[in-house]
């Protein structure tokens, strides 16, 4: 009888010094970042990866990103422990906008004294709509998210990088001459692969398309494709069997040769569609995730070029 | 991470930890009325009926769907005790209705994908509740507290022997539906801040533990509360530390908890 209470206060005692030996380790393992004097956090991949090159080796600031780049898209993300201690050190928060980032109005009311710089600032003020999709597909249009993959088209990524280095200068006027510089050179690299992109436009203006990933819709917009058809497949979603018909149909009479997708969520029915149509699937990246270099965008969009280049040359050789 | 209550001095934590503070102790009293009456699986239903109420709140164009969801839960939990009470097969009765709700709430959230709006709740979120929010869970905790006093003697019985439970002037259908519904209502207040997915197991472990070890009723109330309590605040500390969601963490720490007493009772043989 008494044996009992002591077992279930030793289990106890034994599990809270379990845990803490586990904080501790954990703790060790994650490594302290000495904080430097101005702290930027970024909600996620690619506008860290634009103020990395912004202000990343900028003496006395460190950047850093929210949720892991691991994580992808932020549609449901809610944040953890670490996320609101992070914010609580912050001094400035560079968002994607969009609405990408649901959590933002907890963040303000949790943290009213910290400067947000909205990278999409001046991208969505233009009410762009849908991006690339011209027409929904029934008319539903009222409870669709905004699409807010912008970084997925260069020009925009572009204007992005322009109102990150704003809004950073706007915050810390100290360094702005940095910022100015290195958003320039970083700028003058965006552009040289916008460029490459535009010697395709000749071939690829009005070409139909078909998409299956929101994040094409602004890919697409670069290359004035016609938007055929379109499903957004991403984490969570289930498609019906009468949307794929939908969509094949699409393709059928449309004659689209060229299928954007991410290998991640599309790849099955990708190959669905390759077997049921002449239209190809291509696996582009949709650069939510990846190493945290500084270059990493340029080098995914530069494959992604690479891999439309090919299609193009494919397409001309069905024909 | 300077000493150990570090964690305190930000708002959102203190607010979790009172949360922690209320959930843990409902669900480890109910929990045991829960696993005495056999119900691990009607309250598993009731879980995943939180969707279709969700679901049927948007179809509806209900503002609050926390309204609309704990209606349905109620429904849904009174109608599934009537079905179940008149037919002997209840596993079954349940498991329809249980992916029968499931998949209405799917098919009706994920129309235009959308689904990912609502996945949240598959996991849960701990970290955002709000004031308001904890005192609805606070007058659910004295309301539970009340019918456990007064009635588990009587659900004793009854998960004994209902007919003799019946001749002794216990007011059997009574008690099944208000208990039904007392599990409906508090499975629907912490939904969101267990989630779906795991919101069972924080129910039915910490009773599942205590009874590998306890030899009465006042022992086997007694080791739930406080399996679930420690498993809530130790968890929430851990995952505060560590990164990691905090729900996942609790059911972590509970079900160690039921294995350390699984191997002692049988080795005591309890």
């Amino acid at each position: 009888m008494k044996n009992k209470y002591a077992f279930v206060a030793v289990l106890l005692l034994v599990m809270t010094l379990a845990g803490i030996g586990f904080v501790r380790g954990y703790g060790a393992w994650e490594g302290q970042e000495e904080k430097e004097e101005l702290l930027i956090v970024t909600s996620f991949y690619p506008v860290y990866i634009a103020a990395l090159n912004i202000a990343g080796d900028c003496p006395g600031v460190t950047v850093r990103s929210l949720s892991e780049p691991q994580t992808g898209c932020l549609h449901d993300y809610q944040l953890t422990p670490q996320d609101m201690i992070l914010l609580s050190e912050a001094d400035i928060f560079v968002i994607n906008g969009g609405g990408m980032e649901q959590f933002l109005t907890e963040v303000a009311e949790e943290y009213p004294d910290l400067t947000i710089v909205d990278a999409g600032r001046g991208i969505f003020e233009e009410d762009h709509g849908d991006g690339g999709t011209e027409e929904e597909p029934d008319g539903h249009s009222h409870d669709h998210e905004e699409n807010a993959h912008v970084w997925m088209s260069i020009a925009h990524y572009e204007e992005q990088v322009f109102e990150i280095q704003q809004g950073l200068s706007e915050a810390d006027p100290a360094r702005q001459q940095q910022y100015q510089e290195r958003a320039l050179a970083y700028r003058e690299k965006i552009r040289a692969l916008a460029k490459r992109a535009d010697a395709l436009l000749e071939k690829t203006r009005g070409m139909p398309v078909a998409l299956l990933h929101e994040a094409f819709g602004f890919f697409a917009e670069d290359y004035g494709f016609a938007v055929a058809g379109e499903l957004n497949l991403d984490e969570e979603r289930q498609v019906s069997a009468g949307e794929v018909a939908d969509l094949l149909e699409e393709i059928r009479t449309k004659n689209v040769r060229i299928l954007l997708a991410e290998d991640l969520y599309g790849k099955d029915l990708g190959d669905t569609i390759e077997k049921e149509t002449t239209c190809r699937a291509y696996y582009l990246n949709t650069l939510v995730r990846g190493p945290k270099e500084a270059d990493s965008w340029l080098r995914g969009m530069e494959e992604n070029l690479e891999i439309l280049e090919e299609a193009l040359q494919e397409t001309r050789e069905q024909e | 991470m300077s000493g150990l209550f570090s964690w305190l001095q930000f708002d959102f934590m203190k607010l979790a930890f009172l949360g922690i503070l209320l959930i843990t102790p409902l669900f480890g009293i109910l929990g045991t009325m829960i696993v005495n009456r056999k119900m691990a699986f009607f309250s598993d239903a009731l879980g995943h009926s939180a969707l279709t109420g969700i679901a049927v709140g948007v179809v509806l164009g209900v503002e609050d769907t926390n309204l609309s969801m704990i209606v349905f839960a109620v429904v849904f939990a009174v109608l599934l005790n009537k079905i179940s009470s008149r037919n002997g097969d209840t596993d079954t009765v349940i498991s329809v209705f249980s992916s029968l709700s499931i998949a209405l709430g799917l098919a009706i959230l994920s129309r235009g994908g959308n689904f990912s709006k609502y996945s949240g709740l598959l996991v849960g979120d701990i970290l955002s509740i709000t004031l308001p929010e904890l005192l609805y869970l606070g007058i659910l905790l004295a309301v539970t507290f009340l019918f456990w006093c007064l009635c588990s003697n009587w659900l004793q019985a009854l998960s004994i022997h209902r007919t003799l439970a019946k001749s002794k002037h216990i007011p059997v259908t009574l008690l099944e539906y208000l208990f039904a519904v007392l599990v409906a209502l508090i499975v629907m207040l912490s939904i969101k801040w267990v989630g779906i997915l795991i919101i069972n197991a924080l129910l039915i472990l910490p009773a599942a533990a205590s009874r590998n070890l306890s030899e009465n009723l006042r022992e086997y109330h007694f080791f739930a509360l406080v399996f679930s309590m420690f498993s809530g605040v130790l968890g929430l500390i851990i995952s505060y530390y560590t990164n990691v969601a905090t729900g996942p963490t609790i059911v972590i720490l509970a079900a160690i908890i039921y294995f350390a007493t699984y191997l002692y009772g049988r080795k005591r043989s309890i």
